[in-house]
């Protein structure tokens, strides 16, 4: 019971000095950093694993022997593309600083490459394009649930089987 | 440095962000179209948030650029650079959001599989309670029939059984019992109710009873044990008993069925059978000796006669050779009632009319022995029709039996003479009945014994029955006796009168 009544009182006073003698506290860091950027980053890379993990488990069960599964699974391809687009733009745009691109009045556009490499820039023109890739993924994934949206409705509209099989 | 067309960057950045939007409602609408075919699917509501995930991302991410395009081609692209980190967090958070709800699919499948199954039992259980539901009147009907088919099948059983079958408690109380228990045990009337009867109340012998109930809680049953079943009528019927335990779902309804069978007729015969196995054995021995001494007798007969003409009536001699001549001939008796009882020799049949072979037998005995004070009781079937018969083996056998009566009743008594005659099954019973002293259980089965007597020595040989049953026999009939101590005899003497009988 004392021990009690003292562990009480100890952290009562404990409480009162932190309280009435503030200081300089190091519990929040601070992001003046590059995290926004990583953060986008393995943002991605968590959408590419989860998108084969997808595929993976979609090919296992051999639902894509059903074609809306199967235009889903290219849906999901498609966006693991896109992802690793996005990932290479942001690499050299944003994280490493490469290239560099400003616009030379409204149709043309200059890239520079920090090591005046053409093939890099190029590369960096062709993966601004991104939406080739992220456009065709929906469409397919539209496909893809239009087809498993058929199969929903001619299954139901099926005849009743008898269950007896009779 | 490159310089580079602008113009298919932004073509692609505009068009695709705006078929992106444009797409990723399409999918939606999809998406919800399936959620509503199937609300509890858990597989649509799956795709349905990849769906909200990926339209989120799509209006937060081709929104901005179609935004940023148009901010950069009006030279305010300050305001972009403002916006920018706000399109970007969201754009992450999307991914993240899409790619979580991605990972649950195996899990979501998984449930999915199960949901499905469940609801296929659950239709399948469904589909045959319908069913049952639609048929179970004429399901109910078709087993009520098939039910009465099969209790009126085994009814019929238990009500034409030859033998007993009784259905009582562990502790001997009677449930039910059919026709044939009724009738063993006496019964006149099979309706009798027997409830609150015990079946040990019908033990002869109560230590039968525990035996019987001791083994079947014991082994669960009993098969072929002989008891002796006390009927109403105070008769005993010796019988073979198999029982059985049914077991009920709780002690208390615990049946035993039993089996009974009758066994006192097989057992009569089976000592009937004996005794003629018996006396046809001693029948064999005897005619077999009889044969080997009648000849010896024959000559020493012929001799002592021989002898005897030479001799003087009156001298010694010829007393003693006339005591080896009445001895002879008393042998040589013996020795035919020998072969009498061994029936071997020839009867010569001629159709008489029985009640005068019986008056005469009668009649002799009348003048050789005193019957007065013997009452002679005569109750002749008027309906005998003559019956092809050796007159004089069949007086024998008559003045046997009478005299045995006469013996039996001692001074005084009665003796009754009945004849019947069935015409149905042509056969003649002869009955002779005293009020004698009757015959003691032990002895009934010995009395037809060549030289078996009960009278004192010198007063019997022993032979009168034994005579008597073998010259029956030798007319194709038989002899029985029923007799207690106390209750006196009756001697039946049946004959089949045969159609060739009739026609003498």
């Amino acid at each position: 019971m004392k021990y009690k009544i003292g562990l009480h009182i100890s952290i009562f006073t404990a409480f009162g000095w932190i309280f009435f003698n503030p200081d300089i506290v190091l519990a929040t860091q601070t992001h003046g950093g590059p995290e926004g950027i990583y953060a986008h980053q393995i943002a991605h890379l968590f959408y590419i694993l989860s998108m084969g993990f997808f595929i993976h488990w979609l090919r296992e069960r051999k639902l894509v022997e059903e074609s809306g599964w199967r235009f889903i699974q290219y849906a999901a391809f498609f966006l693991i593309l896109w992802n690793l687009d996005a990932i290479l733009v942001h690499f050299i745009d944003d994280q490493i600083g490469l290239i560099h691109w400003e616009r030379i009045g409204l149709w043309h556009i200059q890239i520079t490459a920090q090591n005046g490499n053409n093939a890099l820039e190029i590369l960096y023109y062709f993966a601004k394009l991104d939406h080739l890739l992220c456009v065709p993924a929906l469409f397919f994934l539209y496909l893809g649930l239009k087809r498993l949206l058929k199969t929903t409705h001619s299954e139901s509209t099926k005849p009743v089987e008898k269950g007896n099989g009779q | 440095m490159m310089s580079l067309p602008f113009f298919p960057i932004w073509l692609v950045d505009i068009f695709g962000s705006i078929l992106m939007i444009i797409l990723s409602f399409l999918c939606l609408s999809a998406a919800i179209e399936l959620k509503r075919s199937d609300q509890y699917s858990v597989i649509w509501t799956y795709l349905l948030w990849l769906c909200y995930g990926l339209a989120a991302f799509a209006i937060s991410r081709s929104a901005g650029h179609i935004l940023k395009q148009h901010l950069i081609f009006s030279d305010r692209q300050f305001v972009w650079e403002s916006i920018r980190p706000y399109s970007g967090a969201i754009n992450t958070l999307t991914f993240v959001f899409v790619g979580s709800v991605t990972l649950f699919f195996e899990r979501i499948w998984k449930i999915h599989q199960q949901v499905l199954k469940d609801k296929l039992s659950l239709q399948s259980a469904h589909e045959e309670l319908l069913l049952l539901s639609q048929n179970l009147e004429s399901m109910v009907a078709e087993r009520t029939e098939s039910l009465a088919v099969s209790e009126q099948k085994y009814r019929r059983i238990f009500e034409v059984s030859r033998d007993m079958i009784l259905v009582s408690k562990l502790n001997g109380l009677i449930l039910d019992m059919n026709p044939a228990g009724y009738q063993m045990l006496g019964y006149n009337n099979s309706n009798k109710d027997l409830k609150h009867k015990s079946f040990e109340d019908f033990f002869s012998d109560q230590s039968d009873w525990l035996t019987i109930i001791n083994t079947i809680k014991k082994e669960g049953f009993i098969a072929n044990y002989e008891v002796n079943l006390l009927g109403v009528d105070d008769r005993n019927r010796l019988s073979l008993i198999s029982g059985s335990l049914d077991r009920g779902p709780v002690d208390k309804d615990n049946t035993v069925h039993f089996l009974i069978k009758d066994i006192e007729q097989r057992r009569f015969i089976e000592s009937q059978m004996a005794q003629t196995d018996k006396l046809a054995s001693i029948g064999q021995l005897s005619a077999g000796i009889a044969h080997e001494i009648n000849n010896p007798l024959g000559i020493i007969l012929g001799y002592a006669q021989m002898l005897m003409r030479d001799e003087e009536a009156k001298t010694g001699r010829y007393a003693d050779l006339k005591t080896i001549e009445k001895h002879v001939k008393n042998c040589m008796s013996v020795v035919e009632d020998l072969l009498n009882f061994a029936r071997t020799s020839k009867t010569e049949k001629e159709a008489i009319k029985i009640h005068e072979i019986i008056d005469e037998a009668l009649n002799f005995i009348r003048h050789h022995s005193e019957l007065y004070h013997i009452t002679i009781e005569k109750d002749y079937d008027k309906n005998v029709p003559p019956i092809m018969l050796d007159e004089k083996k069949m007086k024998q056998v008559f003045m046997n039996l009478i005299m045995n009566a006469k013996h039996a009743v001692g001074k005084s008594g009665t003796i009754k003479l009945s004849t019947h005659y069935n015409s149905l099954t042509k056969q003649l019973a002869v009955k002779i009945a005293d009020t004698g002293y009757g015959i003691e259980k032990k002895n009934l089965s010995r009395i037809f014994d060549p030289f078996f007597t009960t009278k004192p020595t010198g007063e019997g040989t022993g032979l009168g029955l034994s005579v008597s049953y073998g010259i029956v026999k030798n007319h194709g009939g038989e002899i029985l006796v029923e007799s207690a101590p106390g209750k006196g005899s009756t001697f039946t003497v049946v004959l089949t009168v045969s159609l060739k009988n009739r026609e003498v």
